[in-house]
């Protein structure tokens, strides 16, 4: 028994097509806990959304394929509970935001049927009025007039429907929310009320949340502590201030160069060379190797383990066997 | 130089289609039945004598159940089903290849006329096509063939007429999308005639929409020029079209079943050929629309 | 809503007219001489003068055709030159049948269609997918007068269950329903799977996963609801089909109907009844695809919202 709501143990997703077995996760670990916010970072085609659909047990099935891992949620594992159990547990203890609100929502249900929809499932006692009602408040919370409940999707703005799919998430009070890219598909003014917004819930209802975003600014603004995914690996994981302040892993440096610095412009920017290797051709070695400025020769012979390298963070890195081994961002 | 680039463009694209078509197992039957057919239909004519053993009459061999010297039976007059299947062939299989190739062609001026000049032509020509798409084929064929009076060729104009109006469509539509392009406004320019520009930018366009129309239209063909027979308005006895061989039939049902039985099982084994054909072309064409 | 029926009605009028004057145009343009028909083969060429009087035929072709539009309004369509029997009278004494065959076979079309192309989207690519998918394929490439003629061999001559012709009671309308009503399955069945197979994918399906609904309930409530539209588009297409073109099934079954109705009188040269009935079918047609626009709006708010704008 532990204290953290989520544990994901030595996940291994595959996506098995008719081209080929697409490597999407690739034996990943991660716990959050009680009141925390993880913020799980990576480019596009990292596997971060793979990961966020196999802690619900949603992976699309086929192609996808959970070959192995554990994924606990309250100490119960998501992977092996039958099919009747895994409905009752999603929408109720875990609860998940998607990433484009324009395609999210049903066309042909209003918004308040949505909303009382996730609150009916798990509330068998409740009458439908009850379930509207609670409909009702859940829009108020999200700052929605509770008048708009019989409008469809298609009367409202991006932000307004990002806005009822969080209320849908958080109607049954989940223990843990995940948020896969929420803000992206927003405008930046609308990102910065939504992002407000999920903060400002997360402290009411109590909740843990799971942040899957590629915005460094946004993991700054809301997590506490951050894992960075590349290539269905986690190459660094540890505190949001350690992340950002003390970087360990080469690919986390080659993604903060790659900002754009709005206090010193005129800085050049540094982007990561090369593209993310195909998922479908993984490197033996380290999977950042080709790609990584300080690689060295024995980087090519397998991928390194994800080690502590003191006060909890983590980094996947074997450059670090030399204890004199420091980013240039550090240095 | 340009046209050499071309030629290995349109090359590897035929390629490519045909190494997608060649895994789809279904589509592969179907060609394979469809072509076996076409040589049997040809070859019919050098095997059997048209008047003695086609519609020649035999009397005293009349009703024979399927056996191995008549594999498919004889008919009601003797006349031995197997070869006239063959040789019916011929007529389903040209009317139905003739009709849509008439409306294929009658399809494309019309569709690239209202696609082109727009306003009045093509408010004419869309609204006609508006009133017979409404209309059930059959029921336009009904009335062309009742009013022009029964023979192969009225027949043949009869079901061109619901091809020309899907064909017009497809073509009108193709029009109306690069209509207004840059490419055809420079080939306007330089004095390029419209014709021109509908054989060489319009039909290339649409061509793997108009490839798998036609197959899956030669299918809706066959039925219907089968269907007129049946009803008696279509290809005149005694030639051994398949629906009037089913349709004389009708007659010994209780007796002898197979003589319906046969034809029909022929219409929906070279139908369904062409339509696993067309399924199997339309996801090789456009792999993207596969479902 | 209204407001958008009555503008669908009025506008529904251009549309008749249209229709009524290629009708009539092509029809009296093309079928000879219909005097000669109603004097009779024996008639002397005064006679048949007489009779081309009677019936107006002197005019020209344009004041006959406002002639006619006229007594239309009235619900007068003219006489028959063969029964000499008024032409609206005996299109409505044909109406019950065919609209009994087919609102009977759109029933069993839909009741067959609709769950196994959900049940072959669901089950896509498995063997069960096929088996649907080979079922719906032959029900397409079979000619239907044929399925029809089977139907009768096997369960009139062979079983004796039903008859094998005529209408008169239930049990003379399950073969007929069943002929048409399977040829339409095969084709809804088409359209239901590929609609569904689009819906599936839809990021809202997963939404209704993530929220624990059960994979029955968001199939049914969230991927059916959405998937309807094209399902609407083709029974509606093939309702204003099966209004006029079952003929075949029509001749096989001796089914009184009005397909059967326009070929009879066809082939006798019958302008008045062939004009008729056709003009009427075309009006029943319009009427149907209001009744399938009205349907949309109930099932799609999105169409719906677009209506109450106009």
């Amino acid at each position: 028994m532990t204290e953290n709501i989520l544990e994901i143990k030595d996940l291994v997703v595959h996506y098995e097509t008719d081209d080929g077995v697409v490597y999407a996760v690739n034996g990943i670990s991660l716990a959050i806990g009680k009141g925390q916010t993880l913020g799980l970072v990576g480019e596009t085609g990292a596997g971060k959304t793979t990961t966020a659909l196999s802690i619900l047990n949603l992976v699309p099935n086929p192609p996808g394929v959970i070959k192995s891992g554990e994924i606990l949620l309250d100490n119960i594992n998501m992977l092996s509970l039958p099919a009747r159990e895994l409905q009752n547990v999603r929408g109720k203890d875990v609860a998940m935001i998607f990433q484009d609100p324009m395609t999210a929502l049903n066309p042909v249900m209003t918004i308040g049927e949505q909303i009382a929809e996730s609150v009916m499932l798990h509330h068998k006692d409740f009458s439908k009025e009850d379930c509207i009602e609670r409909a009702k408040e859940m829009l108020r919370q999200v700052g929605i007039d509770d008048s708009r409940a019989a409008d469809y999707p298609h009367q409202l703005s991006g932000g307004m429907r990002q806005r009822v799919v969080i209320a849908i998430a958080l109607a049954c009070n989940p223990k843990l929310l995940i948020a896969d890219e929420p803000t992206t598909a927003l405008d930046v003014t609308i990102q910065a009320q939504v992002l407000a917004l999920m903060k400002q819930l997360k402290q009411e209802f109590n909740t843990v949340m799971l942040l899957i975003t590629h915005d460094l600014g946004v993991v700054a603004e809301v997590c506490d502590e951050v894992a960075v995914m590349y290539a269905g690996h986690i190459v660094e994981k540890g505190s949001a201030y350690d992340v950002f302040n003390h970087t360990l892993h080469p690919y986390t440096e080659g993604l903060f160069n790659s900002l754009p610095n709005l206090r010193e412009r005129g800085e050049e920017l540094v982007p990561i060379k090369g593209m993310m290797p195909d998922p479908m051709q993984l490197p033996t070695g380290c999977v950042f190797a080709p790609r990584c400025p300080y690689v060295m020769d024995k980087c090519r012979l397998g991928q390194p383990e994800l080690k502590d390298h003191g006060q909890s963070h983590f980094v996947a890195c074997i450059a670090y066997d030399s204890e004199d081994f420091k980013l240039r961002r550090n240095s | 130089m340009e046209t050499t680039i071309e030629k290995t463009k349109s090359r590897s694209l035929a390629s490519e289609t045909w190494r997608r078509l060649k895994k789809n197992k279904g589509a592969i039957i179907g060609l394979i039945f469809l072509v076996v057919l076409v040589i049997a239909a040809l070859a019919s004519g050098f095997i059997y004598d048209y008047d003695t053993q086609i519609i020649g009459q035999n009397i005293s061999q009349r009703l024979q159940r399927p056996s191995s010297e008549f594999w498919f039976g004889t008919d009601q007059v003797g006349r031995d089903i197997f070869a006239r299947i063959l040789y019916g062939a011929r007529y389903s299989l040209s009317i139905s290849a003739g009709s849509v190739l008439i409306g294929l062609i009658t399809g494309i001026i019309l569709g690239a006329v209202a696609g082109f000049y727009g306003g009045l032509a093509d408010d004419i020509i869309m609204r006609i096509a508006d009133v017979l798409y409404a209309i059930p084929n059959i029921m336009i064929a009904v009335v062309i063939v009742s009013l022009l009076g029964s023979s192969t060729i009225n027949l043949l104009l009869a079901l061109s007429v619901s091809a020309a109006t899907s064909f017009a469509r497809i073509t009108r539509a193709s029009v109306m999308t690069i209509r207004g392009q840059e490419y055809i406004e420079s080939a306007n320019a330089i004095g390029m005639p419209n014709w021109k520009i509908i054989l060489k930018h319009v039909i290339p366009n649409c061509l793997s929409p108009i490839i798998v129309q036609v197959t899956l239209l030669i299918g809706t063909t066959i039925i219907a020029a089968s269907s007129l027979s049946f009803l008696g308005i279509g290809v005149p006895a005694p030639a051994p079209e398949w629906g009037a061989m089913l349709s004389e039939g009708r007659d010994f049902m209780r007796s002898a079943s197979y003589i319906c039985i046969i034809p029909g099982l022929v219409i929906m084994a070279t139908v369904l050929a062409l339509n696993l054909l067309g399924d199997g072309l339309r996801d090789a064409l456009d792999p993207k629309m596969k479902t | 809503m209204w407001k958008y029926i009555l503008k669908r009605l009025i506008q529904m009028i251009p549309a008749i007219l249209i229709t009524s004057f290629i009708i009539y145009f092509s029809m009296n343009l093309t079928s000879g001489d219909p005097a000669m028909l109603v004097a009779g083969e024996k008639a002397t060429p005064a006679q048949v003068e007489q009779v081309r009087q009677e019936l107006g035929l002197n005019d020209p072709i344009v004041i006959r055709y406002l002639k006619y539009m006229g007594g239309m309004i009235r619900g007068d369509l003219g006489t028959s030159y063969v029964t000499k029997q008024d032409v609206f009278k005996t299109f409505m004494s044909r109406l019950p049948a065919t609209l009994e065959l087919s609102f009977a076979s759109v029933l069993i079309a839909v009741l067959v269609s609709i769950p196994l192309g959900i049940y072959t989207a669901v089950n896509q690519n498995s063997w069960k997918d096929t088996a649907g998918m080979i079922f719906a394929l032959f029900g397409v490439s079979m000619p239907n007068f044929w399925l029809g003629l089977m139907l009768i061999v096997l369960f009139s001559l062979n079983l004796g269950w039903f008859p094998s012709s005529g209408r008169a009671g239930f049990q003379s309308l399950v073969l007929p329903a069943v002929t048409v009503g399977l040829g339409l399955a095969a084709l809804i069945t088409r359209t239901t799977r590929s609609s569904m197979l689009d819906v599936i994918r839809q990021d809202y399906m997963r939404t209704a996963r993530a929220k624990g609904a059960s994979e029955r309930r968001v199939i049914y409530k969230h991927g059916l609801n959405n998937a309807l539209i094209p399902i609407i588009t083709v029974i509606g297409l093939q309702l204003s089909n099966v209004l006029t073109g079952s003929v075949l099934a029509e001749t096989v079954f001796s089914w009184p109907g009005i397909g059967r109705l326009i070929f009879d009188h066809i082939s006798k040269r019958d302008t008045p009844m062939v004009t008729g009935a056709i003009i009427m079918c075309s009006i029943l047609m319009c009427l149907v695809n209001l009744v399938v626009d009205i349907v949309y709006a109930f099932f799609d708010p999105r169409i719906k919202a677009q209506y109450v704008q106009k």
